[in-house]
This record gives C-alpha cells, structure tokens and sequence, in this order.
C-alpha cells in the first residue's frame, strides 16, 4: 500500500534569519522566479513568503486560459514565449500541468471590433503567431452553440481565432513549481505575511514579518493583487489599481464545448474545463479593494451574456462563484523593474487579469534579472519611468478588452 | 457579498448605483506650479496600502451627486457609519 502513502510535493523548510534572495508571494510568478533563480542560475538561498497558503492568490482564482494574441510586438514576443513553456515546464517539472491547446475565439460585434480583428491578426502573424479572422458562419463552425443569426443584442460580426491558446491547470502550475523549486532547495514558508520592508543607505535589507524578521540582499515583491500595498509599505507609489474580478463554474456536463470563446461586448469569457464545468467570468469591480468578494450582480450578467450567445446553456446552473484581485496599470501591461527606489529591490507586478498566462516567463526573467542585475532586453518594454515618459504600450488597443476598466 | 454606500442625499444605497470617482487627493496641482513628470505622477501614481482611504464616488444611479467617503479596502465597507460629505 505504499503508493497511497501521501507525500508532501515541496518539503517544510526551516525559516532562516538571512537568504541571499527573499521573494513576496508564493504564486505562480515568486514560485517560477525561485524556481528559475534555483534551477538555472545556482542561486539557491531563495526564500518565497506567502500569507495566506501558496496560490491563495490570483494564482489559483483566474479562468486559466491562456493565449498569445495580446496587442503590441512587445506584449505578443512575451506571451508567445509563454505560451510556448506550458510543454517545457510540463517536463522539467515532471508534474502534469494538463495544458490543453484548444485554441480561443475572440468574438466581434461590430464593423470596429472586426478592423481591430484585422490589425491585431496581422501584428500576430507578422510575430509568428498563429491567428486568423474568421467569418460568422466559421465561428459557427467551430463552435456549434454559438448563435450567430441576427437574434442576439449584438450578432456575430466576426471572430478572432488563435489555435496555440487553450488553457492549463492554474493549481498544478502552483504546485509544480513548488516541487521544483523546493527540489533544488528554495524555501517555501507559508503563513508568513510581510508587515514591514527595511532598507539601510539605499538598500533593501529584509523584511518584518508575523514570525519574525528575515534579512536578505535583494527583495523581490511578487505578490499579484496585493503589490501596491507591499509597495506602500515603503512609500512607493505605482500606477497600480488592485480591483476584483469574478469568475464562475456551472455544474459538469459532457464536453461540447471545445475551445475558449470570449466577447468583449458582452463582457463574458468561457471555456469547458476538462471536468466538464463551463468556467466563465470577466467582471470587474471598479473600486480599489484587497478582498476577493463575488456579488450577485455578475452571476445574473453572466448568466444572461452566456445563455445569449450559446443560448443551448438555459437552465444550467452554475455551482460555483469567486473572485480574485487583478493588480491594473493604465496601459494594461505590466511593470517590471529592478533596484526600484532601493538597491536590491525587484517588482515584478501591474499584470491585470494577465497574470496566469505569463507567469512562468515573467519569473524566468525576472530570475535572470535578479541573478545578473542587468535588464533583459525584452523586459526593456515594461519599465515604471513609462508613465512618466507619458510613453504607455499600446496595450489598450487590444479587442479582447473587458469591464469598467476600458 | 456586495455591500452599501451612504449617500449624502440619498442614504444607503447599493454600490453599484455608484461610480468610483477615486482616491482623495486634494486640489489638482496647477500647471505652472509642476513639470510633466510631476503631472503623470499626480494623475496615474498612487499609494494604496492596506487601511481605509477617504474617495471620491458619484451617484450616477440616484441624485447625480459627487461625493466623498471613507471606505476600508480591506473589507470594502465605508468605516464607521460611513456618512458621505459633499
């Protein structure tokens, strides 16, 4: 019976007084950071402090779709990459993190949506992304529930197909990279929460927290949702909103539908998870928060974007409903810098509702970023000084765009 | 759970009558008085740390006013028995 004894995926670690490299938040991006800092760059002493349990964050609250169809060459270089490490990690890891490429189609609804379509399909093909336009009657196609007549508010005028997107276990991804990055010796310390950051001459020299405090050389704040308020700890300010956005699973059925599918009109996002759910959301609340509280008033719009598009989904009832912080910029891309204010202290944050899909790739180079101390060139797009350059992505401009934050 | 606002005019009203209007941050600085940085810092930067902050929200479902209130981010609720000012 020795394979059903239980054993722990990343092994309890003693909590030191000093680590080379303490990083803020145990999800997908800390945890792929130390993993990355560990495995590919020998730095070993790495500590990743989580408040709450690893993935209690947006980590393990998102839709987890992902895709490489953003808006701008910049954006689109760092997805694609990505994308692209879902099968990598899968076997580095040696842990399934079940990426399922089944492909997303964005949906369009009027003759704007449809020239937006075109020109993000031509950025997407002219990066080496695989994306087409597609006609009504092809969405159709693809996706036999759609209603593409003219019976909804606002009919199918289009559709924006991206075969590499699909979507990934959001939990296995937490949890691989735990294994991994406590294989080669990080520390995991869960329950631990940040209260204070200290600095000396300039320098980040650790942090206070509910178990003590813990000396390091360089900081990394990591922490999803929860970044401005780290930040706020020393009195950094950021171009950084942290709102709420909610998602919601109905009960499983047998699978039908086969790809993601969203729509920016509607507001609505949805996709079949492999245990047969239609996990769907979109919403955010406009205001500044660090709860993750659902209402009822997105279930009901929801309810009403999905049954009008895939109207065959009247009278499913969903099961489920959560919410989780998206940390938003104005230009809808993210910051990542480093010696931010104080020497040895490394952001890595701003990721909105984008955080799931570039964790992984974000931690390898902000691994590399912090091993090195020099700024990987693809990183150059996301400085902090943009919004003081007045020199913001052009990010915005993308059709899948959702909420009150447009 | 979605929660209430207290309207100076109106009473306790669900939030999403309202608009978020955003932090509270004194006058606008005027134009002669900063350079660009410091105007792209007064309107995109922010400091949101973990306690209740006096903002801005509108009442665009109700009486169509502006006003202020202290809400705690933490708990999304208004701190105290809220009571918004104009």
């Amino acid at each position: 019976m020795n394979w059903l004894r239980l054993r722990r995926l990343w092994r309890p670690a003693p909590l030191k007084r000093h680590y080379e490299v303490v990083i803020i938040g145990g999800g997908i991006h800390g945890l792929a950071t130390a993993w990355y800092l560990a495995s590919a760059h020998g730095i070993r002493d790495v500590a990743v402090l989580e408040a709450r349990y690893i993935g209690f964050g947006g980590s393990g609250r998102n839709t987890a779709i992902v895709r490489a169809n953003q808006r701008t060459a910049e954006n689109v270089r760092l997805y694609d990459e990505g994308l692209k490490l879902w099968p990598v990690l899968t076997r580095k890891l040696d842990f399934n993190l079940m990426f399922f490429n089944c492909g997303n189609l964005n949906l369009g609804h009027s003759e704007a949506a449809v020239n937006d379509f075109r020109m993000a399909a031509s950025t997407h093909n002219y990066m080496g992304v695989r994306s087409e336009v597609l006609d009504p009657q092809q969405c159709g196609e693809l996706i036999p529930g759609l209603d593409v007549s003219d019976r909804p508010t606002f009919p199918i005028h289009a559709g924006l197909y991206h075969p590499p997107g699909g979507i990934v276990r959001h939990d296995a991804v937490v949890w691989g990279l735990a294994k991994g990055a406590s294989a080669h010796g990080v520390h995991i310390h869960e329950g631990c929460e940040v209260q204070g950051i200290d600095t000396r001459n300039g320098r980040v020299t650790g942090v206070r927290t509910n178990l003590g405090a813990i000396g390091c050389k360089r900081l990394g704040i990591m922490a999803g949702g929860y970044s401005s308020a780290v930040a706020a700890m020393l009195g950094i300010e950021l171009p950084i909103h942290p709102l709420t956005i909610q998602a919601m699973v109905t009960h499983p059925m047998k699978p039908f539908l086969h790809h993601v599918f969203s729509s920016g009109a509607y507001h609505v996002y949805a996709n079949q998870t492999l245990k047969g759910e239609i996990a769907a959301g979109a919403h955010m609340d406009p205001q500044v928060n660090y709860t993750t509280d659902a209402t009822a008033y997105y279930l009901k719009h929801q309810a009403e974007a999905l049954t009008e598009l895939m109207p065959a989904l009247r009278g499913v009832r969903f099961m489920r409903i959560w919410a989780g912080l998206a940390d938003m910029t104005p230009d809808m891309a993210p910051i990542m810098e480093g010696n931010l204010a104080y020497d040895g202290l490394y952001l890595d944050a701003g990721w909105g509702y984008f955080g799931f899909k570039s964790g992984p790739v974000a931690g390898k180079y902000m691994a590399e970023y912090m091993a090195t101390e020099e700024r990987p060139e693809i990183l150059r797009a996301f400085q902090l000084k943009r919004f003081l350059e007045n020199r913001y992505s052009g990010e915005t401009a993308a059709v899948m765009k959702y909420g009150h934050w447009d | 759970m979605t929660f209430r606002l207290t309207c100076p005019v109106c009473g306790k009203r669900d939030v999403y009558e309202f608009t978020f209007g955003g932090q509270e941050r004194g006058p606008r600085p005027s134009q002669e008085e900063q350079d660009a940085e410091a105007h792209y810092r007064w309107t995109q930067f922010r400091l949101i740390p973990n306690e209740p902050q006096e903002e801005w929200w509108y009442h665009g479902q109700g009486c169509g006013i502006w006003f202020r209130t202290t809400r705690d981010p933490r708990t999304n609720r208004e701190v105290e028995d809220g009571g918004g000012t104009r």
